[in-house]
C-alpha cells in the first residue's frame, strides 16, 4: 500500500503537473491558458494582467455583488487586494503591489492558491455561475436587500460625497424614501405572485413532457428553448460548456495534488516577509459596527432578563418553602423538558440547526398532492419554517417599535399643553 | 432627485405640518442605506418582470415566425414524411426553416377544404415515449382505433388504455386531419422527437393540427418533447452535479488535503501581516448567528413573561426557562467578547467556541455544501404563491429591522438634541415617529391644548 502510494507519488511529481494545471484552468470560468501557471512561477511580468483579470474575476463572482467585468484596470487591482484583505489574505507583498496590474504574476499565483485551499472555491464558482434549467423561488437571504448586515453602520459612508452635493435635506426626503421603499415591495409581491400563477400554469400544462420523471413537467427554460430554437441551442451550448467544467473539477479532485506540490515549491521561492505586526491596518472592520449593534442588544436582554428572574425567583421560593417529596419529581420533569425546549431553541441559530430551510436554489416541481414520496423538500416544510421565521421577525420589529415609541413618548411627555394622538391600531 | 423627492414626500405625506422642517442635514448614512434597499428591490423587479416576460409569452399563441412548425408537408397528399434523424438542428436546416414555413402556408390553405370534407385516410403515428406517460394521466378525448374522425362521437374510454394516444386536452374540437399534420413542436428537426413506429398503430390522433400558428401552451402543451441533444445534456449535467456534490474520498484526497493545510500554514509562516485576528468575512460568518439568537431569545422571553401560569408547575418552567434564557444570553455574550478581542487582533489566536474552519467563507450558513441542486415540490398555485410571499415577507422584514436599527441610531439622538417646543421640532419629532414605530405608514396627531385665558 505504502508502496503503491509513493510509486504514485513518484509518478505524480514528473508528468502530470500540466494536466493538473490544465485542468485547473479549465474548470475555473475564464482561466487562463496553462502557460500562465508557469510563467507565474516565475514572477514573469507578462502573466499579471491575465492573473489579475482571473482573481477579479473569481473574487467578484465570490462576494455576488456583481462588480462589473468592465472595470477599469485599476479598480479591478483595488478590489482584489481589498477583498483578499477583507478574507484574511495574510501575505503583504500583494498589497503592494502597483496599481496598474503590471506586476505580481507570482504573488497572484499565490493568492489563487490561497483561495483554492481554504475551501470548495472550485464548486462555489460553479454552483455560482450554474445555467439555470430549472424555476426557482429566488432566495433573497438578507444578502441582496439587507445591504451587506455588517458593511452598514460601520462603512465610512461611502455615498456621503454624492449626498452632500444634494445639499442638505431635510426629514421629508427619508419619508419620501421609505414611502418609495414601501410601494417598491408592493409591486414586488404583486409581480411575484403574478409569476407564480404563470408558472403554475406552464408547469401544468407541460405535465409530462419532461425525460426526467422525477421532474414530470417543463420549467420556463425549457418550454421557452422549445419556443425559440435559437435561444435553445444557446442554452444548450451553455449547459455543454458546463459540463466539460463539472468534468474538469471532478478531475481536478485526482489531479490536485500534484499541483500543491509544486505551489510548495513556488512558495519556496518567495524569500519570507519580514514581520511587521503592526503594518496592515485592518480595515476599520466592516463587521465592528454589526457587531456592538448585537451586543447592545445582547446587554439589553441579559439586563431584562436578570430583572425578570431575580424577581420571580424570590417569590418562588418563598412560596415554595413547604412542599413534599413528590415535588421534586415535578421538579425533574419540568427541568427536562425546559432543557429540551431550549436545547431545540438553540439549535435554530446554530449553523446546520434550520435543516428544513433549503441553503441553494431549488428546482420547483409541481407534483400531485397524494404524491409524497421521493426526494425532494415540501412545499408546506418551507412555508412552516418561514411562518415561524416571520412570526420571529415580526416580534424583533415590535420590539423595536415599542422601544421607540416610549423613548418618543419620554421626549415628548415633557412638554406641556401637547396631545399626542397615536395612529388607530395599537 | 432630493429636491423631487422633497415636493413628492410633501404631497404624500401631505398630513404633516406645512413650514419649514428641520434644516439639518439628514444622516448621509441613513438616505445611503434607503437608498441601497432601494436599488436592491428595483433590481430583484427587474428580474422579475424579465421573467414575467417570458412566462407571458410562452402563454400566448405562439407566434408562426418563432414556433413550432409543424412537420414539413407539402400538401395534404404527401401521406408519410420519414421521421427526421434526431438531431440538433443545424444552421443550415434552420435556414430551410423559412423555406418550409412558406410551405406550409401554402398547405394550410389547401388543408382548411380538405379538412371541411371531414377526409380521413391515414393513419397516424403516435408519440410514445414519455408523452405516453401523460396520456394516463390527462383526461385526453381519445377516440377508439378506426372510427372516422367524426367529431360527434367522442366516446371516452377507459383512462389509461389506449397510452399511444397523445392527449389533447381543452381542444374545442376535434379536428382531425391529414397524417403530415401531427403536431410537431419545435422547431427544427431537432427539436421534436419523431414517434417511432410510424404508422403502425391505427389510433387516429386526438390532436391533430390544423394551424400550426395556433399553438398554445394550454391546448398542446402536453405535446411538447425535449430535443434529444438538450435531454442527453441534462441528465448528465444532474450526474455531475451529484458527483460534485458527493464528498470525494481517497488517499489521493486526503494527501491532497493535508497538501493544501501546509500550504496554508507555510504561508502563514512567511507572511509579514498579522497573523492573528479574524478577518471581515469571518467575524460576518460568526455575527449572523448571535443576532439570530438575540431575536430569539427576546422572542422567546416575551412569550415566557406574556403566558399567565395557571400553577405552580408552569409558574416554575416558566422561572426556568427565563434562567435558562439567561444563561444561554451570558454564553452568547462571552462568545462576542471572544470575538471583539479576535477582531481588534490583540488576542493572539482567538478562537471562539465552536468555531468551524468555514466560518473563512463569506457565504455562511455552515451549512454541509450540496452543490446539486434540490427539488422543491408544491402541490398548487396557492401553495406556491404563499410560499413566495412568505419569502419575500421574511427578506422584507429582514431588511425593515435593519433600516429601523440604523434609523433608531440616528434619529433619536437627533430628536434629543434639538430643542423641544418650536414647530421644527414638532414637525421632526412628528416625522421620527411615524418612521421609527409606523413604518413610514402612519402618522401621529399633535394637539396643541391652549389654555383659554
Amino acid at each position: 500500500m505504502g508502496r503503491r502510494r509513493r510509486r504514485v507519488d513518484r509518478e505524480a511529481a514528473v508528468g502530470p503537473l500540466p494536466e493538473a494545471i490544465a485542468t485547473l484552468s479549465r474548470t475555473l470560468p475564464a482561466g487562463p491558458s496553462p502557460e500562465i501557471f508557469r510563467r507565474a512561477k516565475f514572477d514573469r511580468p507578462e502573466a499579471a494582467p491575465a492573473l489579475w483579470r482571473l482573481l477579479f474575476h473569481v473574487l467578484s463572482l465570490l462576494s455576488a455583488n456583481g462588480a462589473s467585468a468592465s472595470a477599469a484596470q485599476e479598480a479591478q487591482v483595488r478590489m482584489v487586494k481589498s477583498e483578499l484583505r477583507s478574507q484574511g489574505y495574510p501575505r503583504r507583498a500583494l498589497a503592494q503591489l502597483p496599481e496598474d496590474g503590471s506586476q505580481g504574476s507570482r504573488e497572484l499565483l499565490l493568492a489563487l492558491a490561497w483561495l483554492l485551499a481554504r475551501g470548495p472555491l472550485l464548486e462555489r464558482l460553479l454552483a455560482q455561475t450554474r445555467v439555470p434549467l430549472g424555476d426557482e423561488i429566488p432566495l433573497f437571504e438578507g444578502v441582496s436587500l439587507v445591504p451587506l448586515e455588517c458593511d452598514a453602520l460601520a462603512r465610512p459612508s461611502p455615498s456621503a460625497p454624492h449626498v452632500e452635493a444634494d445639499g442638505p435635506m431635510d426629514i421629508r426626503h427619508l419619508q419620501w424614501l421609505m414611502g418609495k421603499l414601501l410601494f417598491q415591495w408592493r409591486k414586488l409581491i404583486t409581480s411575484q405572485q403574478e409569476q407564480c400563477a404563470l408558472l403554475g400554469k406552464i408547469h401544468t400544462y407541460t405535465r409530462g413532457c419532461h425525460s426526467d420523471r422525477s421532474l414530470g413537467h417543463l420549467s420556463v427554460a425549457e418550454t421557452e428553448l422549445l419556443r425559440d430554437a435559437e435561444g435553445g441551442q444557446q442554452l444548450l451550448r451553455r449547459l455543454e460548456r458546463e459540463n466539460a467544467r463539472l468534468e474538469a473539477a471532478l478531475q481536478w479532485r485526482c489531479r490536485e495534488l500534484v499541483f500543491w506540490r509544486w505551489m510548495d515549491t513556488v512558495l519556496g521561492t518567495c524569500p519570507p516577509e519580514a514581520s511587521h505586526p503592526t503594518f496592515l491596518p485592518r480595515i476599520p472592520e466592516r463587521g465592528t459596527g454589526e457587531l456592538e449593534l448585537v451586543a447592545r442588544e445582547l446587554q439589553a436582554l441579559q439586563e431584562e432578563l436578570r430583572g425578570a428572574v431575580e424577581s420571580r425567583r424570590a417569590a418562588w421560593e418563598a412560596r415554595v418553602g413547604g412542599w413534599g417529596p413528590e415535588w421534586n419529581a415535578v421538579q425533574w420533569a419540568s427541568w427536562e423538558a425546559v432543557g429540551h425546549e431550549l436545547a431545540a431553541l438553540q439549535q435554530a441559530w446554530e449553523p446546520g440547526g434550520a435543516a428544513a430551510q433549503p441553503h441553494g436554489p431549488c428546482r420547483l416541481v409541481k407534483s400531485d398532492a397524494g404524491a409524497s414520496r421521493g426526494p425532494g423538500l415540501r412545499a408546506a416544510q418551507v412555508i412552516g419554517v418561514l411562518r415561524s421565521r416571520e412570526a420571529c421577525l415580526e416580534a424583533v420589529l415590535c420590539q423595536l417599535q415599542r422601544q421607540c415609541r416610549q423613548e418618543l413618548a419620554k421626549l415628548a411627555g415633557a412638554l406641556p399643553g401637547l396631545i399626542w394622538i397615536l395612529p388607530s391600531g395599537h | 432627485d432630493p429636491r423631487a423627492g422633497r415636493e413628492r414626500g410633501g404631497r404624500e405625506h401631505g398630513a404633516g405640518p406645512p413650514g419649514v422642517l428641520s434644516r439639518r442635514c439628514t444622516p448621509p448614512r441613513l438616505v445611503a442605506e434607503l437608498r441601497d434597499a432601494l436599488d436592491a428591490c428595483a433590481e430583484r423587479q427587474r428580474q422579475l418582470d424579465r421573467s414575467l416576460r417570458v412566462s407571458r409569452r410562452l402563454l400566448r399563441t405562439w407566434e408562426p415566425a418563432e414556433t413550432p412548425a409543424p412537420q414539413p408537408t407539402p400538401g395534404p397528399e404527401t401521406s408519410e414524411e420519414a421521421p427526421s434523424p434526431e438531431c440538433t438542428p443545424s444552421s443550415q436546416e434552420l435556414k430551410e426553416l423559412e423555406l418550409l414555413t412558406q410551405a406550409l402556408e401554402k398547405a394550410v390553405r389547401v388543408r382548411k377544404g380538405i379538412s371541411k370534407a371531414g377526409e380521413r385516410h391515414r393513419a397516424l403515428s403516435p408519440k410514445s415515449g414519455s408523452t405516453a406517460t401523460s396520456a394516463s394521466t390527462a383526461s385526453a378525448p381519445s377516440r377508439a382505433s378506426g372510427q372516422a374522425g367524426c367529431r360527434v362521437s367522442e366516446t371516452k374510454p377507459p383512462r389509461g388504455i389506449q397510452q399511444n394516444v397523445v392527449p389533447a386536452r381543452g381542444l374545442p374540437e376535434c379536428r382531425l386531419l391529414s397524417a403530415g399534420d401531427r403536431t410537431r413542436v419545435g422547431r427544427g428537426a431537432g427539436v421534436t422527437k419523431p414517434g417511432p413506429g410510424l404508422g403502425d398503430q391505427q389510433t387516429p390522433p386526438s390532436a391533430g393540427l390544423r394551424a400550426p400558428e395556433a399553438f398554445t401552451l394550454k391546448e398542446k402543451g402536453t405535446l411538447l418533447q425535449l430535443p434529444m441533444a438538450y435531454r442527453k445534456a441534462a441528465s448528465r449535467n444532474s450526474r455531475l452535479w451529484a458527483q460534485l456534490s458527493s464528498t470525494p474520498t481517497g488517499d489521493s484526497v486526503d494527501a491532497a488535503t493535508a497538501a493544501k493545510t501546509q500550504f496554508l500554514q507555510k504561508m502563514r509562516m512567511t507572511a509579514g501581516g498579522p497573523s492573528s485576528g479574524l478577518s471581515a468575512a469571518e467575524v460576518d460568518a460568526e455575527v449572523g448567528p448571535l443576532r439570530k439568537a438575540c431575536s430569539l431569545l427576546r422572542q422567546r422571553m416575551e412569550e415566557a413573561l406574556s403566558a399567565a401560569p395557571a400553577d405552580g408547575v408552569q409558574e416554575f418552567h416558566r422561572l426556568l426557562t427565563l434562567e435558562g434564557l439567561q444563561a444561554i444570553t451570558e454564553q452568547c455574550l462571552h462568545r462576542l467578547q471572544e470575538l471583539r478581542a479576535a477582531v481588534v487582533g490583540q488576542q493572539p489566536g482567538p478562537c471562539p467556541e465552536g468555531r468551524r474552519p468555514r466560518a473563512s467563507l463569506p457565504c455562511g450558513g455552515g451549512t454541509a455544501p450540496l452543490w446539486s441542486p434540490q427539488l422543491l415540490l408544491y402541490s398548487s398555485t396557492q401553495e406556491l404563491q404563499t410560499l413566495a410571499a412568505l419569502k419575500l415577507r421574511v427578506a422584507m422584514l429582514d431588511q425593515q429591522i435593519h433600516l429601523e436599527k440604523v434609523l433608531m441610531a440616528e434619529l433619536l439622538p437627533l430628536v434629543r438634541a434639538q430643542e423641544p417646543q418650536g414647530p421644527h421640532w414638532l414637525a421632526l419629532c412628528r416625522a421620527a415617529h411615524s418612521l421609527l414605530c409606523e413604518g413610514g405608514q402612519r402618522f401621529p396627531t399633535i394637539l396643541r391644548d391652549e389654555p383659554a385665558n
